[in-house]
């Protein structure tokens, strides 16, 4: 188990680049169990990269990824899973022709949980997101983009993860919708637990949701501080509205 | 679902008939542009080598005019009958009738089959034709665990049934294997080739998969073709052993089945033989497909198909997902290719060409992919429809292009589009395709 000093997952001078481009120049992140820490900066800041990178997809080209203390930044992309960290990508990607109750049943297949484990899991989802259940023989397709956002972080759920990496849940949602999903989040992890890491453009409901936030620029950390802090420097309206030019 | 109100549909119908008749005006147009001079003006060389002309403008008005009506006609049909209007103009009564058709259809289907050597066991011709449509069904519910559920878009499949036909041939006429033992070999081998098949491509999906595979397919052909030594080259591998009755062989001799069931004997116990062995493997296909599809592995192969960054993000590793897939399509593969071998008794690279793969390629497709019964209706629809029209010779390739591209018009998933869920919560609730639009939401 995580002793009170050691951080659930601490990311150390992390780079990684695609080819010749490099998203992230030396990045340090830290997430302590119980938290939610938000991410937030401009479009191609390196956010989802950040994201993408601690499942291993880019590679890091340097840096470390301690989850629990252990070295995780060679992890092959598949077990990463297996280390109970769970993500919900970017653009939802949900399996658009299987029904809600498959794709959420590929959340639970890959981490091999109990039959038992497994419906406890789903009635927790289903208590959190009651659409889901109403709409569990549907194709995930014919979903609205609220319930596809529902059904990406039940099936991220499903694996019964200690971390939740989200990857702009509110991209392209009424802010009633969004602000279903940021309530759901927000119980998750009084209620639950589960620590989680919110990649956001939204800079001003992930800062409210979240007890810490880091603000990226141009692939490398700028500011960081408790939510509420951050909400109130000057510069981070500047910092997310102008985005790479700021920093 | 909401449905949609019916005022929307008036208002677009009646829109669209400006739309059909600005549409087949154009058409005539062309048509008439096309036939004035192809057909409109006659020319030929005169007795002494001049050149004769005259004109048919009777000819091209009946065209064009046929071209006028027939593209009203297809509009109307496109829009009463395809996709898009599905669901507004088939009545509840004959929707209730279909699903209850839907359910009943395949078993019906596979109590005819058993009985089929009983029913034609004096038509030889039938029941050889059944074989054959069997064969294709076996090779469709094989290839549809690759593209049907995996999406793994393969054009060689013919070199796996290449490999299962050659591993029987020649492990049978050289060592005299019998064809239980070789049965699983060849499944095997072709198992074994399809994960080679599997690791370059790997990283490829779409255009570049179906090339690279299609190139595989070739390979394998032309590795047969000049190993002379081993596989007999163009010539192929003659006399492969007919299989028997567990040991027992169906033939006229005093060891032979008849004469140990103290019945009369006739050639055709061998072809009822062969039709039961094509339908047992056949079904064993479809039995483990549809074990594998409620399975972890098979949910992962669909999941892949939808979304591969998704299913990493979910811990699964789609290396292994994607060989299982190739390797248990070629398995099957292997599987149909030895019987073909057996029932054949002579095999030869010709057999084995590319368009085995876009026949095969094409039921799957037909059929609605990863749809089990879709697929064995088109295998039955493609093999016997394709004899059904022998009479028109040349013209039979007509007509079926003709006949894909209509089904691609009205049924863009295929005949049954259709994907039964594997999870349920309390009930089977199946959604049909009809209600589901392409493209995704």
């Amino acid at each position: 188990m995580t002793s009170a000093s050691t951080p659930l997952l601490a990311i150390r001078s992390l780079r990684a680049a695609y080819g010749k481009i490099e998203a992230l120049k030396g990045v340090d992140v830290e997430i302590n169990a119980g938290e939610i820490v938000a991410l937030i900066g401009a479009n191609g800041a390196g956010k989802s990269t950040l994201m993408m990178t601690i499942f291993g997809k880019p590679r890091a080209r340097a840096g470390q990824i301690l989850y629990e203390g252990r070295d995780i930044t060679d992890v092959p992309t598949h077990e990463i899973a297996h280390l109970r960290i769970a993500q919900s990508p970017e653009g939802r990607r949900i399996f658009p022709r299987m029904s809600v109750a498959e794709n959420l049943q590929m959340g639970a297949d890959a981490t091999g949980c109990t039959d038992s484990e497994r419906d406890a899991t789903l009635a927790r989802v289903f208590s959190l997101f009651p659409r889901l259940k109403e709409r569990y023989a549907q194709r995930g397709g014919t979903l609205s983009g609220g319930e596809q956002q529902m059904l990406a972080i039940g099936r991220a759920l499903m694996s019964r993860p200690r971390l939740l990496l989200l990857d702009e849940p509110s991209l392209g949602l009424a802010p009633l919708i969004a602000r279903q999903i940021f309530d759901a989040i927000r119980t998750l992890n009084r209620q639950d637990g589960l620590t989680v890491l919110i990649v956001e453009q939204n800079a001003n409901h992930a800062l409210k949701l979240a007890h810490r936030g880091y603000v990226m620029v141009n692939g490398l950390i700028t500011l960081a501080g408790t939510g509420a802090e951050l909400l109130q420097r000057p510069e981070i309206r500047a910092a997310y509205l102008e985005g790479g030019r700021h920093g | 679902m909401t449905p949609i109100p019916h005022k929307t549909t008036h208002a677009s119908r009646t829109a669209g008939l400006t739309y059909i008749l600005k549409k087949s005006l154009l058409s005539a147009l062309v048509a008439l542009v096309l036939f004035s001079l192809m057909v409109g003006v006659r020319t030929e060389a005169g007795s002494d080598g001049q050149l004769t002309y005259w004109t048919r403008f009777g000819e091209v008005a009946a065209l064009v005019a046929g071209v006028f009506g027939g593209s009203i006609v297809i509009e109307l049909l496109r829009q009463w009958i395809g996709p898009a209007g599905a669901e507004k103009l088939v009545p509840p009564a004959v929707q209730s009738g279909m699903s209850f058709v839907g359910r009943y259809l395949a078993p019906a289907l596979l109590i005819f089959t058993l009985l089929v050597p009983v029913i034609f066991y004096n038509q030889r011709y039938i029941l050889d034709l059944a074989i054959l449509v069997l064969t294709y069904v076996m090779l469709g519910w094989g290839l549809n665990v690759v593209v049907g559920l995996a999406g793994l878009l393969d054009l060689g499949y013919v070199a796996f049934y290449a490999v299962g036909a050659y591993s029987y041939a020649l492990l049978a006429t050289n060592f005299g294997w019998s064809f239980w033992v070789c049965l699983p070999l060849a499944g095997i081998l072709a198992a074994f080739w399809g994960v080679l098949l599997g690791f370059p491509v790997l990283r490829l999906r779409g255009d570049y998969l179906a090339i690279v595979t299609l190139a595989f397919g070739e390979i394998i052909r032309l590795v047969i073709i000049n190993w002379q030594s081993l596989t007999g080259g163009p010539n192929g591998v003659p006399g492969i052993p007919r299989p028997s009755f567990f040991g027992i062989p169906l033939d006229n001799s005093d060891d032979g089945l008849a004469a140990k069931l103290g019945i009369e004997y006739s050639p055709t116990h061998r072809i009822v033989f062969l039709f039961y062995l094509i339908l047992a493997l056949a079904l064993l296909t479809n039995w483990v497909t549809i074990r594998l599809r409620r399975l972890p592995i098979g949910r992962a192969w669909e999941a892949l198909r939808e979304d591969e960054v998704a299913c990493r993000a979910l811990g699964i590793n789609t290396t292994t997902t994607k060989l299982t897939a190739f390797a248990t399509g070629a398995m099957f593969g292997g599987f149909a290719g030895a019987f073909f071998a057996t029932r054949q008794g002579f095999i030869s690279p010709e057999s084995f060409t590319f368009q085995e793969s876009a026949l095969v390629l094409a039921i799957v497709v037909l059929g609605g992919m990863g749809s089990q019964l879709g697929v064995a209706l088109a295998a039955l629809a493609m093999i016997g429809g394709f004899e059904l029209f022998r009479g028109l010779e040349t013209y039979r390739m007509l007509v079926f292009g003709m006949a894909m591209v209509l089904i691609m018009i009205w049924r863009p998933r295929g005949l049954i589009g259709h994907r039964a869920p594997t999870v349920y919560l309390t009930k089977a609730q199946a959604i049909s395709s009809d209600l589901v639009k392409e493209g995704h939401g």
